[in-house]
């Protein structure tokens, strides 16, 4: 019963995760001129870096919230997910040190200005639910193999 | 275990290049604009500076500029800088040798601003910051206009000034 109720929350959490990654990939993908500008605005990369991660970024970020949807390679991309967030969340912690007052430039490009802190806060939220996965499902392996 | 952590790493590694992959042909082009339009600290001119158009005559997309970027050209005096704010706005206070241009009468002075200045200058609109779109459709009337070098600062007055760079006008 209590196993069963593990597998729907995870995957419930499998989907919303996804969902989340699409949405953020997509919004990134029809935009990635204004999404390079947002990546030029972190003062991080050289030039051709902030297009290169402009290009790339939001179709790793589709193509992992696809497979948490359909189940296949799931604890990859939940693995990859989790470095994602962690990378984030690093270079948003650079902007709050630096005292740079950027948008995030996480989701839709040239909108509404969401502040580092709630970025930060979002994005450990998002953390937490790929870590959960990637814990669950190294336990179910562990199960089957023992 | 360490077989299993390895598989992982493995088809990290895979889905994160197939993902790149797909991502580069899809962009292939805004990077190869993006490549041509890499200026080093060291650059000899703005002539050698990407055209925002397409060799195919095509018009393209302003290419935005960071703070730092931006702050170099405006050093080196290699870009005129344009200010797409109001009036107003631009006497309240701009970016140091900047030239006001308002997206609201850019169609009755686009005419008198290409006489002033050569199709292949450098130019890099400028306006509110990131939440104001003025600047990318002045920068695009440019481009109808004919001039081929031009980009877009995004972070704009604000973040200019935040930085404590050159303005004048406003509050000493």
């Amino acid at each position: 019963m209590i196993n069963n109720a593990g597998r729907y929350l995870s995957t419930i959490i499998r989907v919303v995760l996804g969902l989340v990654f699409i949405y953020a990939g997509a919004l990134k993908i029809v935009a990635p001129v204004a999404f390079a500008g947002n990546v030029a605005a972190y003062r991080l990369l050289p030039y051709f870096g902030n297009y290169l991660v402009a290009a790339t970024l939001p179709w790793v970020e589709t193509l992992c919230g696809l497979m948490l949807i359909i189940g296949w390679r799931a604890r990859s991309a939940a693995a990859i997910i989790s470095l994602l967030n962690v990378v984030f969340m690093l270079a948003l912690a650079s902007t709050i040190i630096r005292g740079l007052d950027i948008d995030c430039g996480c989701f839709q490009q040239g909108a509404t200005k969401t502040s580092a802190w709630a970025a930060m806060g979002r994005d450990a939220v998002l953390l937490a639910l790929s870590l959960s996965l990637l814990r669950r499902d190294r336990r179910t392996v562990e199960r089957t193999a023992g | 275990m360490h077989q299993s952590t390895n598989r992982l790493l493995r088809e990290m590694i895979a889905i994160c290049l197939m993902a790149a992959a797909i991502g580069i042909a899809w962009n292939h082009r805004l990077l190869l604009n993006a490549w041509t339009g890499n200026v080093p600290a060291s650059s000899p001119a703005p002539a050698s500076l990407p055209p925002s158009q397409s060799e195919k005559g095509q018009q393209a997309v302003p290419l935005p500029l960071g703070l730092m970027q931006v702050k170099e050209f405006h050093d080196r005096k290699e870009a005129v800088m344009v200010d797409a704010r109001d009036g107003a706005a631009f006497t309240a206070g701009h970016i140091t040798g900047a030239v006001s241009l308002p997206l609201g009468e850019a169609d009755g002075r686009l005419a008198e601003f290409a006489r002033r200045y050569p199709p292949t200058t450098l130019l890099v609109v400028y306006c509110n910051g990131y939440d104001c779109h003025d600047s990318h459709d002045l920068a695009g009337k440019l481009i109808t206009a004919g001039f081929t070098t031009v980009f877009v600062f995004e972070g704009g007055f604000p973040e200019w000034e935040a930085a404590g760079y050159p303005v004048t006008g406003g509050t000493p």
